[in-house]
């Protein structure tokens, strides 16, 4: 392996493993605060790419700048979680806290199927392709190797904003503190006066969004179509489960080791490269159950 | 202040507690004895709202057996739960403030509260900066009071504070509790114990639980050994 493949191999990682990291952290966020694993997480990514593209090309085709993309991958995450995240919570969720693990699986897999079926009524099966913000930010060049600004600088800086703002949120700001001590002891949250249910409609929106924005900035890179929120969902499951569900952290870690595996098997063994996060997710687990960063007790599927 | 009349109480489809009908009145010290197992602490959580219940229970003449869990402590209502259940996330001011920050209290009003904590229990000072998960399950105990008492005006209830404590230590709970007697004769303290000895001299009135029915009893039985 020469070094501009091993740079191209190292970008194509980097780059692939924020945008499952944005993803999954707004699965992990949600399994941790509300003990759901959100299997309709897939759909939010993918409609949240759909409502970029759409957005994206409603706006420019009035005349404006390809920058105002940016803001309408924000507006689009953010119509995302509140008006998808929020109803899936309060409508459903809601009402089935205390029932089986199993119940909730099922329920936010019926969400799942309705809302590609959804999809399809929509935005129909032909793929889209919205690249223009990612060639309004042009090209950089490291060490020989030309790689788009928007996958190599963007992408992971938008990754690492959220996780040290997701971090901050939730250690130093009254909000965050009570959606982490919900996290930690929900009847003694209660007992102290804190609203749950509140904590867990703010956490649903929130995570929503974040999958939402996993699916605008993905938008510019991949042509959006039916199926690309199946994919998103059992890779970033596979984040969140080798990281230990409700680890925000280790999901970096694990985004960005499944995300080089992944790139470096392109390059070196193609023909096992989609397995690849996979296997690295059977290995952790088959080692450590709980997953690298999680303790036993956190565990619940 | 505090009224159950013909309260049922269950968790999930099984009965826990019986025909529970007493009144608690303003500025009384009850000590609630009874075996484990005999529905102590389920009547303390069902107080805070976290059983189903029929019947009716008034707090300060308002009916609050339909209100919701977390709108109850900001009716003055404290409570500090067998097992500490400290949020290991923050430090032990942290913790301390967080029901001030849930009711959102003025800031004013926030350091007051904090200040009357700090002054029955002026340990707790030193060690505000640590961790909540590192302190001993005798010091957790004294920060799960301080954190009663941020909302706790009306009504503190102390779910077997005494369990676990070295002897040294359940002396200096005692001694923060009477300290808080004194300070505030108008705030009602319902303490649950299994050894009503722990706290002779120190209730007003004993209730005594077994079998989820609750009576009144007398403080010191006859048998109690010297």
């Amino acid at each position: 392996m020469n070094l501009t493949i091993f740079l191209l191999a190292l970008f194509d990682g980097i780059a692939y493993a924020a945008l499952v990291f944005i993803v999954a952290l707004g699965l992990t966020l949600i399994f941790g605060v509300m003990r759901i694993l959100n299997v309709a997480h897939g759909s939010l990514y993918a409609i949240g790419a759909y409502a970029t593209v759409a957005l994206t090309g409603f706006f420019l085709s009035l005349g404006l700048a390809p920058a105002l993309s940016f803001p309408l991958m924000l507006v689009a995450a953010i119509l995302v979680g509140i008006l998808l995240g929020g109803p899936i919570e309060w409508l459903l969720l809601r009402r089935i806290y205390d029932k089986p693990e199993v119940l909730q699986l099922l329920v936010t897999f019926a969400v799942f199927m309705i809302l590609e079926d959804v999809q399809r009524l929509v935005w129909g099966t032909q793929p889209y392709f919205e690249a223009r913000a990612l060639q309004a930010l042009g090209n950089v060049t490291v060490f020989g190797v030309t790689y788009t600004v928007y996958q190599l600088i963007l992408l992971p800086a938008v990754a690492l904003v959220l996780l040290l703002g997701l971090r901050f949120f939730l250690r130093r700001t009254i909000l965050g503190k009570l959606i982490t001590a919900t996290t930690e002891d929900r009847e003694a949250a209660q007992s102290i006066g804190i609203d749950a249910d509140k904590v867990f409609l703010l956490t649903f929106i929130v995570g929503a969004a974040l999958g939402g924005l996993g699916g605008a900035l993905a938008s510019p890179t991949t042509s959006i179509l039916p199926g690309m929120g199946a994919d998103m969902i059992v890779l970033s499951f596979a984040v969140v489960a080798t990281a230990g569900l409700g680890q925000i952290e280790g999901a970096a870690l694990t985004a960005l080791m499944i995300g080089l595996g992944r790139s470096f098997a392109v390059y070196v063994w193609p023909e096992v490269a989609v397995l690849v996060p996979y296997l690295i997710m059977v290995l952790v687990l088959l080692v450590r159950p709980e997953g690298l960063f999680g303790s036993p007790a956190a565990r619940k599927i | 202040m505090l009224e159950l009349r013909d309260v049922n109480a269950s968790i999930g489809i099984i009965p826990i507690l019986r025909n529970l009908d007493f009144f608690i009145g303003a500025g009384e010290t009850v000590a609630l004895i009874g075996r484990n197992g005999a529905g102590k602490t389920t009547l303390l959580r069902t107080i805070m709202g976290f059983t189903k219940i029929t019947g009716e229970i008034r707090f300060d003449g308002r009916p609050i057996g339909a209100m919701p869990p977390p709108a109850r402590p900001g009716l003055g209502i404290g409570y500090a739960p067998e097992d500490r259940r400290l949020f290991s996330a923050f430090t032990v001011e942290e913790n301390i403030l967080l029901p001030a920050q849930a009711a959102r209290l003025s800031a004013e009003e926030t350091k007051r509260r904090l200040d009357r904590a700090y002054r029955i229990l002026p340990e707790l000072r030193e060690m505000a900066g640590r961790p909540a998960g590192n302190v001993s399950g005798g010091q957790g105990k004294m920060v799960a009071l301080a954190r009663a008492l941020m909302l706790g005006t009306k009504l503190v209830m102390l779910d077997e504070p005494f369990q676990g404590l070295a002897p040294a230590l359940a002396q200096r709970y005692a001694e923060a509790l009477r300290a808080l007697r004194d300070a505030d004769r108008s705030v009602t303290l319902i303490i649950t114990e299994s050894n009503p000895a722990l706290l002779r001299g120190f209730a007003d009135r004993t209730l005594v639980i077994e079998r989820g029915e609750v009576a009144e009893g007398a403080l010191e039985p006859e048998t109690t050994p010297a």
